[in-house]
């Protein structure tokens, strides 16, 4: 657990990948420029010491990801949101299966969300349901701009996309992250517009709906519809790492998103690999709005709206009790391997 | 016009200042896109690099059209070449630039109206603009209903000019204020029609409805979400060009 100013933070990073861009699983050239652009990302925001180079960044393997999440990261749990990207990856950039190896190893620091893509027909809505029933999800992370054969992109608010909303509600599927984010080669950029968003949102209440990197560069019209539907929350993936380089800007962000979205419906996510929890997680954990954005806004950013960003929101939409998931890490495999026990008031491994 | 005559490089420079990325709301010289240009007589040849090779192709396009434009008004120039360098649609934006060609006509497949996105990216701009304008008359002493109730012709500004003069209560008397601020949004506010007249008002909601006094203060607050937008934007695109220039690719 992170620890602020004497006290205890539950870190829920609600947003973590186990990719594979390797050279021998790339397919297409878009994979390539798909794997590139997020290293440009990396680099843009990413203190100097703390930079991968692109042949690590392509592939990392499961220990590294669980030492830089649980060891170092103050991450205490985190969800898996998988990015399939078939068209450009032989076996997928990011699939449930490939997290479900590291979500069943530790099932208590991992959640596992799904994913569907309504251009499946049938097909789809079966391996929905088989994922429901072979790992339990309750959430799903959808891309809406990912290529399908001449499709370079689909909507949320479709007829397909409907039935499959309506199967997720029947199924208890019930947190839909869309990725609605800053533009990534070569996805077509108009397939990440975020209003269709609204119409799901207001269709399905039974739901609730993450727009992941609040949306930017359509920030302003993802924040119009968060202050009007309460089930649609902001992941904070790509803004975070902000804190660090950019704070003040930061500090604006977190402004007009606690002014209009709210403290309850933020969550954080360090999009790792795209970035290390550790430095994010101190970096947003230490941010303080400047003294002009607190009067401007109104508001704080103080340590009870934080526990909220870094846990307690998250642990809403997915169910988590964190008292009783503290008793559960106490003792597990990632406690004992890092001797980190202690902090969740259990035993030390010596 | 002397055949001979040839524009100097301040006046190329001058012209493109006037070339924005409609994203940013910001001069692509003072982004620093402009990498290279060459006056040969009467023709001009620049080069444009863009923060990210993905930037969007639209985007793109506006940019490489409004430098061409911008150069061809000057009267000293006959020919500009606009060549984008490094970007995913290079080839299509600078052949289509350069011969003149429709962006739809390029980009067969583009889902978007440019002149829509344009007007939305324009819109946007107006918004931010009207919130750093409205925040500096509100600071110069005046009331909402003094604010929303501004129109063109109240208000005696230049560019490069320390203040403006606002003219109330019939021009009973007048208040200085920064010009700035106003002279950037009456000059988007012209852009897209909604300033045509002198007696139209300078100020509008997002959808272009008069302002209510009561409601300048929501409205501004909408317009703050709009600013925060546009440099938030701005941040992620400065840091993509510093990796890249990292990279050194």
């Amino acid at each position: 657990m992170y620890r602020h100013e004497g006290s205890d933070v539950f870190v829920i990073d609600a947003h973590v990948h186990h990719w594979d861009a390797s050279t021998e699983n790339i397919i297409h050239e878009g994979g390539e420029q798909f794997i590139r652009c997020f290293h440009d990302y990396h680099t843009a925001f990413t203190p100097e010491e703390r930079q991968w180079s692109i042949d690590e960044y392509r592939k990392y393997s499961a220990e590294r990801m669980v030492e830089d999440l649980f060891r170092d990261g103050h991450d205490d749990m985190a969800v898996f949101q998988p990015t399939y990207l078939g068209e450009f990856y032989e076996n997928g950039f990011n699939t449930i299966e490939d997290n479900a190896d590291l979500a069943e190893e530790y099932e208590d620091r991992f959640v596992l969300n799904g994913r569907f893509d309504p251009r499946e027909g049938e097909a789809g809505l079966q391996e929905l349901e088989r994922q429901k029933d072979e790992h339990d999800i309750t959430g799903v992370k959808l891309y809406t701009a990912e290529w399908k054969g001449d499709s370079k992109g689909w909507r949320l608010d479709s007829e397909d996309s409907f039935e499959y909303l309506e199967k997720c509600a029947e199924l208890g599927i019930t947190n839909i992250h869309a990725h609605k984010g800053p533009t990534i080669r070569p996805l077509n950029r108009d397939a990440f517009d975020v209003r269709d968003v609204d119409d799901a949102a207001t269709s399905f209440p039974e739901l609730d709906f993450i727009v992941e990197h609040v949306g930017f560069p359509r920030f302003d019209d993802f924040a119009h519809i968060a202050t009007q539907e309460t089930n649609v929350y902001g992941g904070l993936a790509v803004v975070a790492p902000m804190a660090l380089a950019r704070p003040r800007k930061f500090g604006e962000i977190m402004g007009e998103l606690l002014y209009w979205v709210g403290e309850d419906n933020i969550l954080f996510g360090s999009d790792y690999a795209l970035w290390e929890p550790e430095w994010v997680v101190e970096a947003v954990m230490e941010a303080e709005l400047t003294e002009e954005q607190r009067d401007e806004y109104g508001l704080e950013f103080d340590l009870e709206t934080k526990r909220k960003v870094m846990g307690e929101n998250a642990a809403e939409l997915y169910d988590i009790d964190i008292e009783e998931q503290k008793e559960k890490l106490a003792d597990d495999a990632i406690s004992a391997e890092f001797d980190l026990g202690d902090q969740y008031g259990g035993a030390t491994a010596d | 016009m002397a055949a001979t005559a040839q524009p100097t490089t301040d006046d190329v420079r001058a012209r493109l200042s006037a070339v924005d990325d409609p994203e940013l709301d910001e001069s692509i010289v003072d982004l620093e896109y402009v990498h290279d240009l060459t006056i040969d007589g009467s023709e001009v040849l620049v080069t444009l690099v863009l923060p990210t090779a993905w930037c969007s192709p639209a985007f793109a396009w506006m940019m490489a059209t409004g430098a061409r434009d911008e150069l061809e008004a000057l009267p000293e120039v006959t020919t500009a070449t606009v060549t984008l360098d490094d970007h995913m649609h290079a080839r299509e934006i600078n052949r289509g630039v350069n011969e003149r060609l429709d962006f739809e006509t390029v980009f067969e497949d583009a889902e978007d109206d440019i002149e829509a996105v344009r007007r939305t990216l324009a819109e946007k701009a107006r918004v931010s603009r009207q919130y750093r304008a409205v925040d500096a008359l509100l600071d110069a002493g005046l009331d909402a209903a003094q604010v929303v109730a501004l129109t063109r012709e109240d208000i005696d500004v230049e560019h490069g000019t320390d203040d403006a003069l606002v003219y109330l209560a019939d021009d009973a008397f007048a208040v200085c204020v920064p010009a700035d601020p106003l002279a950037d949004h009456l000059e988007k506010a012209v852009e897209v029609g909604l300033v045509r007249e002198p007696t139209d008002r300078i100020f509008a909601t997002v959808e272009e409805e008069p302002i209510e006094a009561d409601d300048l203060a929501h409205e501004q607050r909408r317009a703050r979400l709009t600013g925060a937008t546009i440099s938030g934007q701005g941040t992620i695109c400065e840091g993509l060009d510093r990796a890249r220039k990292l990279k050194g690719d």
